[in-house]
């Protein structure tokens, strides 16, 4: 709804604004008035007499000739899809090269995916008064700036494609393990969204790499999150999981898309990696038939495009699992510096100071961890394995 | 919507013959296809005279308002439907001129 109300009104704020206005008008009026015929509609044209009245109202205040001239909506009807086609749209303007990348991220995450401030400021961890500021600043500048609300040409487009992913995937991972105290462990919407708007730009750029990488990535991690939590709440571990849950044509589909660009015989990218990776992790009947040296060199792979501490820490998972806790405890420990402020650093810790029997160690660890997480399901694994310490 | 384009630089170096030769295409293209407002070139800082007449008495100083290491050294407004239309066009002019631009839009 905010991306066509951004596109008819030209204005972030306008958009969201009303947008907002029409659910707190439904929240009043539906108790009482019963729920309308066709909810989304109501809500729509709601939404659009908000925004107009606020037009209206700015109009007296001042000189808002250009969104005056908005609200004479010239265009035809819209087809089918135009829905996509907007929040495309959406999507390259919150991602402009003109923003700076981390603001580019929290304006998706609040326009396009929909996330609270707080939600952002948590997953970026940094406090909300300056997340806040950072998405008004951005607004404020597309405003001014006139940043243009349209999918770049094509000549334009591979430059800009490569923040845009970088957007998805983080907005997939916020919904994969979402950060709020009272929000569901896996957000299915905010994983589902991410994955549709990555099949989106798919159906823009089908032989881009990195495009296909990012969405085999998402297949694969997507197919398995049924069994991800538990039936009393808990994050269930990759390597407990009940593979038999997992969604064997999500894993087909990823598998494929991997197969894919093995063919195309092109460097691959950080998400083609990432992608491989999980196609290892797929392609195993359990934890023990998991071919680890793969996994390892993938990593390996992978630390000489990205050398961000977090690769690193993943990468020490699997050292586990291949040289066995000691060295990958060596490898984690290093880290330190950069990673004391993140959870899965010290839930990492937590699960190898465990398994060399360094009971003490480990429980420091993981109440450090159950500190630091944002995510219901995985605090109530953390407590359970902390109080299961001997 | 209008944008200014200014031009930065970090040396007193005036433009090569060469340098001025693209400024010159660069300012036919931007007349030709109607995004030329105006474009001017500044002599350095240390010609400025700054004047400060909020006060009873106006209060002349000799030199910028603000030493700094780089500075302004001439600007282009330009016309441009959007922002990512004057990036193009800041993008070229930069490559013309050889020196760092800056695009901000007017109020």
């Amino acid at each position: 709804m905010v991306a066509s109300l951004t596109r008819r009104f030209g204005d972030l704020d306008i958009a969201e604004e009303a947008a907002a206005e029409a659910f707190a008008a439904a929240v009043e009026r539906w108790p009482a008035d019963g729920v309308p015929p066709n909810p989304g509609a109501w809500l729509t044209t709601t939404a659009n007499h908000k925004a107009i009245d606020r037009i209206r109202r700015e109009n007296k205040r001042g000189d808002k000739q250009q969104e005056a001239q908005m609200l004479h909506d010239d265009d035809p009807p819209e087809p089918l899809g135009a829905v996509d086609d907007e929040r495309l749209r959406l999507i390259f303007t919150c991602c402009h090269p003109a923003l700076a990348m981390e603001t580019r991220v929290a304006l998706t995450l609040r326009m396009v995916g929909g996330l609270t401030v707080p939600e952002i400021a948590r997953a970026f961890l940094v406090q909300e008064t300056a997340m806040g500021q950072r998405i008004t600043r951005a607004k404020a500048k597309i405003k001014a700036a006139r940043i243009p609300y349209r999918v770049p040409s094509a000549e334009d487009l591979p430059a800009r494609i490569s923040g845009v992913l970088a957007v998805l995937f983080l907005v997939f991972n916020e919904g994969y393990l979402a950060t709020g105290p009272d929000t569901d462990p896996v957000r299915h919407d905010l994983t589902a969204e991410a994955i549709r708007l990555t099949r989106l730009i798919r159906a823009l750029m089908p032989d881009d790499g990195e495009v296909a990488g990012l969405l085999a990535l998402m297949l694969l991690i997507e197919a398995r999150r049924t069994a991800r939590v538990s039936p009393s709440g808990e994050l269930v571990t990759l390597g407990e999981q009940d593979r038999g849950t997992w969604d064997a044509s999500l894993i087909a589909e990823g598998h494929r898309l991997v197969r894919e660009r093995l063919a195309a015989r092109v460097a691959p990218g950080r998400y083609q990696i990432l992608a491989a990776i999980n196609a290892v992790h797929t392609s195993a009947r359990d934890v023990r038939d998991t071919d680890w040296s793969q996994v390892v060199a993938l990593y390996d792979q992978l630390v000489h495009l990205d050398p961000s501490p977090i690769i690193a820490l993943n990468r020490a998972i699997a050292v586990a699992e291949l040289d066995g806790p000691e060295v990958a405890l060596a490898a984690v420990d290093r880290l330190e510096d950069r990673l004391a402020g993140y959870h899965a650093y010290h839930a990492t810790r937590a699960d190898l100071l465990r398994r060399l029997g360094r009971s003490q160690q480990s429980r420091a660890a993981y109440d450090k961890a159950i500190e630091l997480a944002g995510n219901t399901a995985e605090t109530a694994a953390l407590t359970r394995r902390r109080d299961q310490l001997g | 919507m209008q944008y200014m384009v200014s031009v930065i630089t970090g040396t007193a170096d005036l433009a090569t013959p060469d340098e001025m030769a693209a400024i010159d295409v660069f300012n036919d293209r931007l007349i030709a296809e109607g995004y030329w407002v105006f474009a001017g070139g500044l002599s350095d800082p240390s010609s400025a005279t700054v004047i400060d007449n909020r006060g009873e008495e106006a209060l002349v100083t000799d030199g910028p308002f603000l030493e700094s290491k780089e500075y302004l050294i001439g600007f282009w407004i330009i016309e441009a439907a959007d922002l990512d239309v004057a990036l193009k066009l800041a993008t070229e002019g930069s490559k013309a001129c050889n020196r760092k631009v800056e695009v901000r839009p007017f109020l």
